[in-house]
């Protein structure tokens, strides 16, 4: 079903484009004319965000906080295994999709800590990441109130996704 | 954003400093290489997607489907400025259909317009969470992955995943309309 959707929207927008006589190769490379400066202009955040992340996997710091947080997770609910799914999440979402992988091998796909771990993982985006991009040209630097309530939502909602889980 | 990036560099650095002084250049320069990569996809994928929003807002396409959106923006976001609207509406049509590849480029046009006019920072805020509680009524890339690994029924999680996502949507709702004041 799904698989359908983008197809036909596209087709759709330019088959309304054609009866409004729009001039669609012209206005299409005039809206793709500004996808490279607001790459490049995203992209020392980018830099920012991966630096991080990668620093805080290679140093241990990650798996630290994860043994750290396990008790403590575990006692809301959520399984240790997915303790640094839930920490991952907010930073990287391919960090996070390759988590999900290696949970799903080794647990089997349809294991309860998969399913759980799906759930996990479409439940919430990544904050730190949104943070970065969409305001990466933006004189708003204040994103603490936003940021934290995003996280404390994401978190309510990996809790509930451990327990809705057990019963659906 | 300064104090979080600054402590995880600093502590990251002085542990990789006793146990692996030599990876510590090596993860920033990978960091790098991600970000990179990243953005190269990036670049492909807003070209397609600015494309054709290109080709909507000539058609007119973009502010009508915004002035059906209108009312549900009014609640969430109050009074915001027309073009903003637009992007707006885009954006989170965009986030609930899972095409992540679009909601990006909106979502920082919706920003830098929202930035134009003062007392948006109430907009800016709900915005924000909305983004990143993720409204996405498909799971598409965890649909793909499952069933690519082989599962039995890879659309049993969509259910859970919606209620879990629409958990936290509201939540982060709530927590911007109790604790950041409209202007």
């Amino acid at each position: 079903m799904s698989v359908y959707i983008i197809p036909l929207l596209f087709l759709f927008i330019f088959i309304y484009a054609h009866f409004k006589k729009v001039k669609i190769y012209d206005s299409f490379t005039e809206g793709a004319k500004s996808a490279v400066p607001l790459a490049v202009s995203i992209f020392p955040y980018l830099a920012g965000m991966f630096v991080m992340t990668e620093l805080f996997e290679a140093s241990g710091l990650s798996e630290a906080i994860s043994n750290f947080l396990a008790p403590a997770f575990g006692f809301m609910g959520i399984p240790k295994e997915l303790t640094r799914l839930v920490l991952i999440k907010p930073f990287s979402g391919s960090g996070a999709l390759a988590v999900l992988s290696d949970i799903f091998t080794e647990y089997g796909v349809d294991s309860y800590l998969s399913r759980c771990a799906c759930v996990i993982y479409g439940s919430s985006e990544t904050v730190f990441y949104i943070a970065a991009v969409y305001f990466a040209g933006a004189k708003t630097k204040n994103l603490f109130k936003p940021v934290v309530i995003s996280l404390v939502a994401s978190f309510a909602s990996c809790v509930f996704a451990c327990f809705i889980c057990r019963i659906m | 954003m300064n104090v979080i990036f600054g402590c995880v560099i600093t502590v990251s650095i002085t542990v990789l400093l006793f146990t692996a002084p030599e990876a510590a250049l090596a993860a920033f320069l990978s960091g790098g290489n991600k970000a990179l990569e990243l953005s190269l996809k990036l670049v492909v994928i807003y070209c397609v997607w600015m494309g054709v929003f290109g080709v909507m807002e000539k058609t007119g396409l973009s502010a009508k489907f915004a002035r059906l959106l209108k009312p549900v923006n009014k609640i969430l976001f109050g009074n915001v400025p027309p073009l903003a609207n637009d992007y707006m509406a885009l954006n989170i049509s965009a986030n609930i259909l899972g095409m992540s590849g679009a909601t990006t480029p909106m979502g920082i046009k919706s920003v830098q317009e929202l930035e134009k006019h003062p007392g948006t920072e109430y907009a800016i805020a709900m915005f924000f969470v909305i983004n990143a509680t993720s409204v996405q009524l498909i799971p598409s890339s965890v649909l793909a992955l499952r069933t690519s690994m082989g599962s039995a029924s890879p659309s049993d999680i969509i259910l859970p995943t919606i209620l879990a996502t629409l958990l936290s949507s509201v939540i982060g709702i709530l927590l911007v309309k109790i604790f950041i004041k409209k202007t």
